[in-house]
């Protein structure tokens, strides 16, 4: 009995039901793998998996329960495991049939579960509670939305009466307007487009409805102004091989029984006085733990996969395993490169130099760790930002476009004393609040230093600027326990924009030498923004800075001798201009410079070049030493 | 498997708790249970716990159904308490409370009806917890170790298991019914309830033979004197920080902690749990909706605070003499040494240093004084010398650490604050990273920065390791037994060797004399070390690895246990030393005086020298000091000197005596404008030559040096040459 075509999609647990089935004649039989080797298969077909309906880019009410979808998400929180019944036997009254069922990637049960039955199993199951990628960029999304081939139809209880409004919102918000609200209107249009303007409508919908407290609204994303659907995602096999922050891709069974959100209401309402042990879980906890169903779905999650880039337009498969991708990219490397230095060069006012360590720094990434000390990072502190016309602001929007995931953070002085950068464990609640610094690896955060004015820090503000600087020096962010810290590593690409030297630590300072005179530099800046750069040239670029940052590299032990000599010699000419750390930061340029021109190692040739765009910056240095007064 | 004969089971327990018994030194038997037997039957006790270390000598199987049906051996335990309790009835007692009247007329009704022919209605009998006024717990056998919160599973629920974690929220201690006894308003019979689960359902209709047969309808009301209730709080602990495996959230389990277990530990303790791990029963509706869900708790049998230092060693076993073998052989100073911060290439000594700081000396207290063992270590140097990245090593190294920035602590800061406590308004003491680093290593980064508040605090940290506090009523001394290990910058962004310390990092000498070792951390150059930090960083680049080095670094958790091992010892300084170690000194203080030093040697020199040759010596796991120790100890001081002397190689101009005199005059000239009030400039010839023979020149010299200046048109001496008048 082999389910059709897409019945693992519209019914996966018919699938998981039928395989329990035929396991209960013969023992011993692993049917559980068997479910996931099932589904493992069936994604593996050819485009199989646009098929299956993503939560990121469909609203929750236009997905049917209990059907198979996907969600690219990062793991925001993890709570503590559930016992569930895995294996229960449920009694029908009339005839006092006992059937054996399964409990698995279920919420709800039958009627009539014998609870004294011999023959319940009583397993465990891990949740996760995970929100969509934060700071994931629209190109991304909406890249994704397109490809997805799921034929989605909206259930029959959706009333679109309010979409008037909601799409003059959307239209009001979206950076590139879309007139789709035709689509919408016949309820039964096949392969429809969604962009995430429907997330955001459902997000603001839904709690219109509830009348509970504010807190319900707080779905603890990591950046302010997140939108989309947050999930709990219920793990059935090795969860230990997930940590706080990963990025998947989950297949699962969506489960949004409306039973569960009348389980939080009837405890909610229940007085504590009758049940003493009612008492320790709060009702801010219960909130958390358990919110509607119609505001943060349940996902039983049956495959998951870990996502190494988020860059939807690179094949998801491993750069290894498709050499004749990796070959044909690298060759077009190097071309690639020369046009994304014009671009940049003419956007950072005609500085090449600059520009250079701006695609340097794009493609860096924390490739290895020893003990404390992260390796690749590059921390990029552009000073020299002209202050007028929000130059810093339109460079991000720029990075945005080519990024998969980055966000901008204004250290304005009111940002650094009032926000929540570190997540903080909230012990009534019992969740990790999250902060700001709570990023996916790989993603761009960009400081605008040139919002900084005179003032006082206070306790939090020193306590986020401290965490700034741990985030730099060490890839890591001390999570607040409250008892204790602990400590996560990360790997996030931090670019300073400052006008002087940045009062944060970084590993490497270029100062911006415009070319253009500061009266004209209004109209030049308004120039690049009226003159976005084609899609096609775009995703070339896109293309190139994943790509860069997933290669391999290696350094042969011929080049690591004429390192070590060069350094020697540089030293014995003047010691005080080189130290270790100079050395460091020049091996990680080297790195940098080879992979951006798709050399998977480095050449006597490109540690000269390093050290000559090194030099020229260094010189440039020395020109701007004492701009202000932050410098030793 | 048959099923087992809980009765037989019960004579077990029974037997044991009568025939339990220990030898105290004269070889007397101690009846261990019988005597709390007895206790217990005197209402003087509570609790009775059973150790099961002690059934495990009697019968090593009963401890394994104990564990894995913990439950029901509490009930099998506390039948057999119960019978036997009678019999260890030596006296009549009071009647503490009400209760206590009231089970002393349930026995009496009880007797009194005991009539053969009446054979009573069984719901209408006593419940045995009802009648009890005692509690049993179990204590797990003490080779069993305590598991991880994450570790205990499915598998584990209705068995006996141990946890350790820190408290993170306890409810307050309520009242939780036991027994529920309700009185009928027709026939005025009790009926009684025991109650298992956290909600229950009151009887309403009367049950008794009489109100049945005359189908009275009597009403159940509840009786709340008669009800016996427990006092129940709800704990919630969590995962300590080492146990959680790296970028995971630490999980958290909930506890039920009831009667004598209750207001044990409050929300921050670190504590170990014994307890049996069951599900929460719910019923009705609730059970319909949470459907496929169960939640689950820990019934605490025993609770054990504990502090971090002691759960610490609860890690340590001893070394094993292979592991030991392993350390102590040749070289083992600089391997444990060179083991510290691996990746960090280079700085032996300072590295040698810091693992004697985390031995930390002897610490000696002469009548009544008290002089502190524990080692400070200020490390200065240049921005980018991996000061902060050695701090961060040890911070991790040292099983008790405080991290903090001289200016990143704000609000409590180093020392102590008093706060008003958020749930009670009551002011409380909060400890700072000082206080919270007692008896352990506190790491201060960027030292210089600090605040003046905490500045004036910490001298007195450093040497009589306490903090008083005065503040808001408050008045007290908290102890703050830690090392130091601080890090700075120079003031002027590098270290200049021409100028002594205090003007270098801006603090002054007072709390700079208090470090027994002040490293300066420089930047020098050198071919051949250069090319081996070049091999080095190129390696851990090219393998993301560290380079193989002649040994490998010793594991931090050996380190760890060897450095505990190392604490325990005491070494002593023999007589036979004193005499060298005093020669040496006066030595020190002899060069100090004749070089013109930038240091300090003073008396706290010659302690800091004691301290080291001690941490020496228990770093070789021996009991008294020797002679190489106190030269190790001196060569590491004299290095630790060398590194803030001005650069040698570097010939610095010496100042010729000339140059010196010239700017003596230069000096009194400038006095002399501020004294005299405009007559600038002008300096006389006397008072020149008087000042400048005080400070040990030759009137030749001071002869010499005006003319010299004369020549170059500095100043100009009038004819009687009484007389020096600047241009």
């Amino acid at each position: 009995m082999m389910p059709s075509t897409h019945d693992w999609i519209n019914n996966p647990l018919g699938v998981v039901e039928g395989m329990f089935a035929a396991s209960q004649n013969n023992s011993n039989s692993a049917w559980e793998a068997k479910v996931v080797e099932f589904f493992k298969d069936r994604l593996k077909e050819d485009g199989a998996h646009t098929w299956v309906p993503s939560l990121n880019d469909v609203p929750l009410h236009y997905l049917k329960p209990n059907s198979l979808v996907k969600f690219r998400c990062l793991i925001q929180d993890m709570f503590d495991p559930e016992f569930y019944m895995g294996v229960y036997e449920t009694v029908d009254l009339p005839t006092q049939a006992k059937v054996l069922r399964c409990g698995k990637y279920k919420d709800v049960t039958e009627c009539g579960v014998d609870f004294n039955s011999r023959n319940t199993v009583t397993a465990e199951r891990q949740t996760f509670y995970c929100v969509p990628i934060p700071g994931e960029n629209p190109w991304v999304k909406e890249s994704y939305a397109s490809s997805s081939q799921a034929r989605v139809v909206p259930s029959t209880s959706y009333v679109p009466s309010r979409q008037k409004r909601s799409y003059e919102e959307d239209d009001e918000m979206d950076v590139q307007p879309q007139k789709q609200g035709e689509q919408h209107t016949g309820p039964h249009s096949p392969s429809e487009q969604h962009s995430n303007g429907d997330c955001k409508r459902q997000e603001t919908e839904a709690p219109s409805s509830q009348t509970a407290s504010p807190s319900h609204l707080n779905l603890n994303f990591p950046l302010p102004g997140e939108k989309g659907p947050s999930c709990l995602v219920k793990v059935y096999e090795n969860w230990d091989s997930f940590k706080l922050n990963d990025t998947l891709e989950i297949y699962g069974v969506l489960s949004v029984s409306p039973a569960l959100s009348a389980l939080a209401d009837e405890k909610d309402a229940s007085s504590s006085l009758l049940d003493p042990t009612e008492c320790m879980e709060t009702a801010e906890e219960q909130r958390v733990h358990s919110p509607p169903a119609s505001l943060v779905p349940r996902l039983h999650m049956i495959h998951a996969k870990p996502l190494r880039h988020n860059n939807p337009l690179l094949p998801s498969v491993i750069l290894e395993d498709n050499s004749a991708f990796l070959s044909s990219t690298l060759s077009k490397m190097a071309s690639v490169r020369a046009e994304l230095l014009t671009y940049f060069t003419h956007v950072l006012l005609g500085d090449a130099l600059a520009a250079e360590y701006l695609i340097l720094h794009l493609i860096s990434t924390v490739y290895a760790r020893r003990d404390i000390l992260p390796l690749g990072k590059f921390t990029l502190n552009l000073s020299g930002c002209p202050a007028v016309a929000s130059y810093t602001e339109r460079l991000y929007q720029i990075i945005q476009q080519l990024v998969p995931s980055s966000y901008y953070l204004g250290m304005s002085l009111q940002n650094m004393n009032q926000m929540c950068l570190v997540p903080k464990k909230d012990y009534v609640a019992n969740r990790l609040v999250s902060g700001a610094l709570q990023l996916a690896r790989n993603t761009s955060l960009f400081l605008d230093e040139t919002q900084l004015e005179q003032g006082q820090l206070d306790t939090t503000g020193v306590r986020n600027v401290t965490a700034l600087g741990n985030l730099i020096s060490w890839q890591k962010v001390d999570y607040d326990f409250n008892y204790h810290q602990m400590e996560f590593p990360c790997n996030i690409n931090v670019l300073i924009a400052s006008e002087g030297r940045s009062l944060l630590p970084s590993d490497c300072r270029i100062h911006l030498q415009p070319q253009v005179a500061p009266p004209h530099l209004e109209e030049y800046l308004s120039s690049i923004v009226l003159h976005p750069q084609p899609s096609s040239q775009l995703n070339k670029f896109r293309s190139y800075l994943s790509v860069a940052q997933l290669l391999d590299y290696s350094i042969s032990d011929e080049v690591t001798k004429s390192v070590e000599d060069d350094f020697v010699d540089m030293r014995k000419d003047d010691p005080q201009s080189i130290s270790a750390e100079d050395l460091h930061r020049m091996l990680v340029v080297a790195r940098l410079l080879s992979l951006s021109l798709g050399q998977t190692s480095l050449s006597i040739d490109g540690w000269l070049r390093a050290k000559h765009i090194e030099m020229l910056r260094r010189s440039r240095m020395e020109q701007h030493k004492c701009v202000n007064g932050n410098e030793p | 498997m048959a099923p087992k004969d809980y009765e037989a089971e019960k004579d077990k327990c029974k037997r044991f708790l009568q025939e339990f018994y220990t030898e105290d030194d004269s070889g007397k038997k101690v009846f261990k249970y019988g005597a709390q037997l007895v206790a217990l039957a005197h209402r003087e006790q509570v609790a009775l716990f059973v150790e099961l270390d002690d059934v495990a000598e009697e019968d090593p199987e009963l401890v394994e159904s104990i564990c894995e049906n913990a439950k029901r051996y509490t009930g099998l335990f506390a039948d057999a308490v119960h019978e036997l309790l009678p019999e260890y009835k030596e006296r009549d007692i009071v009647a503490k409370d009400s209760l206590d009247v009231y089970i002393e007329h349930r026995l009496m009704m009880e007797q009194r009806s005991r009539d053969p022919a009446d054979t009573r209605d069984p719901r209408n009998q006593y419940p045995a917890e009802l009648m009890r006024r005692f509690e049993l717990y179990f204590k797990s056998p003490t080779i069993a170790k305590p598991k991880v919160v994450r570790d205990v599973r499915a598998d584990s629920i209705g068995q006996l298991v141990a946890v350790r974690g820190i408290v993170t929220r306890a409810t307050e201690v309520k009242p939780m019914m036991a027994v529920a006894t309700y009185t009928c308003d027709q026939c005025g019979a009790e009926t009684y309830q025991p109650i298992q689960s956290p909600s229950f359902m009151p009887l309403i209709m009367c049950p008794s033979q009489e109100c049945v047969t005359n189908k009275s309808g009597g009403r159940l009301y509840i009786q709340t004197r008669g009800s016996k209730f427990v006092k129940f709080q709800e704990l919630r602990i969590q995962e300590h920080s080492d146990q959680v495996p790296v970028g995971n959230i630490p999980r958290s389990m909930t506890v039920y902690a009831r009667g004598e277990n209750t207001r044990l530990a409050q929300p921050g303790d670190h504590v170990a749990i014994t307890g049996v791990f069951l599900p929460l029963l719910r019923t009705g509706f609730r059970q319909a909706v949470q459907g496929l869900l169960s939640e689950t708790y820990l019934e605490a049998h025993s609770i054990t605070l504990m502090n971090k230092s002691e759960d610490d060693e609860l890690g340590n076993e001893e070394l094993t003499d292979e592991e030991l073998h392993n350390i102590t052989d040749e070289g083992f100073y600089e391997k444990l040494a060179g083991s510290i911060a691996p990746e960090i290439y280079g700085h032996e000594d300072v590295k040698k240093a810091l693992l004697l700081l985390l031995v930390g000396g002897v610490e000696q207290a002469p009548r009544g004084m008290k002089i502190r063992g524990n080692i400070n270590i200020c490390l200065m140097g240049d921005p980018g010398v991996a000061k902060s990245q050695l701090l961060s090593y040890i911070d991790r190294l040292a099983p008790r650490s405080q991290y903090t920035t001289g200016r990143g602590s704000s609000g409590v800061g180093l020392t102590a604050a008093v706060m008003r406590d958020p749930l009670t308004g009551e002011m409380t003491l909060e400890g700072g990273a000082l206080v919270l680093a007692d008896q352990g290593i506190c790491c201060i980064d960027e030292f210089d920065k600090m605040a003046d508040t905490d500045r004036t605090a910490i001298h007195e940290v450093m040497e009589q390791q306490t903090i008083s506090i005065a503040k808001a009523g408050i008045m007290t001394s908290l102890n703050a037994r830690c090392s130091i290990l601080a890090a700075a910058n120079p003031a002027y962004g590098r270290y200049n060797p021409r100028k002594s310390i205090e003007q270098n990092i801006q603090l002054p000498a007072a709390l700079l004399s208090r470090f027994d070792l002040l490293w300066l951390i420089q930047d020098k150059p050198d071919a051949d070390a250069d090319l081996r930090l070049a091999q080095h960083i190129t390696y851990v680049h090219q393998h993301s690895r560290q380079p193989p080095t002649h040994f490998t670094p010793i594991d931090m958790k050996l380190m760890r246990r060897y450095i505990a091992l190392c604490k325990k010892r005491q070494p002593v300084i023999p007589e036979s030393l004193a005499d060298y170690i005093t020669a040496a000194y006066v030595e020190m203080r002899k060069e100090a005086r004749v070089s013109k030093d930038t240091t300090f040697t003073s008396a706290r020199t010659l302690l800091s020298i004691l301290r080291l040759a001690t941490a020496l010596a228990r770093l070789r796991t021996v009991d008294t000091v020797e002679k190489e120790d106190v030269n190790e100890a001196m060569r590491l001081m004299e290095m630790s000197k060398d590194s803030l002397q001005a650069d040698k190689s570097s010939s610095t101009r010496t100042q010729r005596p000339a140059d010196v005199i010239f700017s003596l005059v230069r000096e009194l000239a400038t006095e002399g404008a501020a004294g005299r009030g405009g007559a600038g400039g002008v300096v006389r010839m006397a008072e020149a030559e008087q000042r400048c023979i005080s400070r040990g020149f030759t009137p030749a010299q001071f002869q010499e040096a005006l003319e010299e200046y004369e020549e170059l048109n500095v100043w100009q001496i009038n004819q009687a040459r009484s007389r020096i008048t600047f241009v």
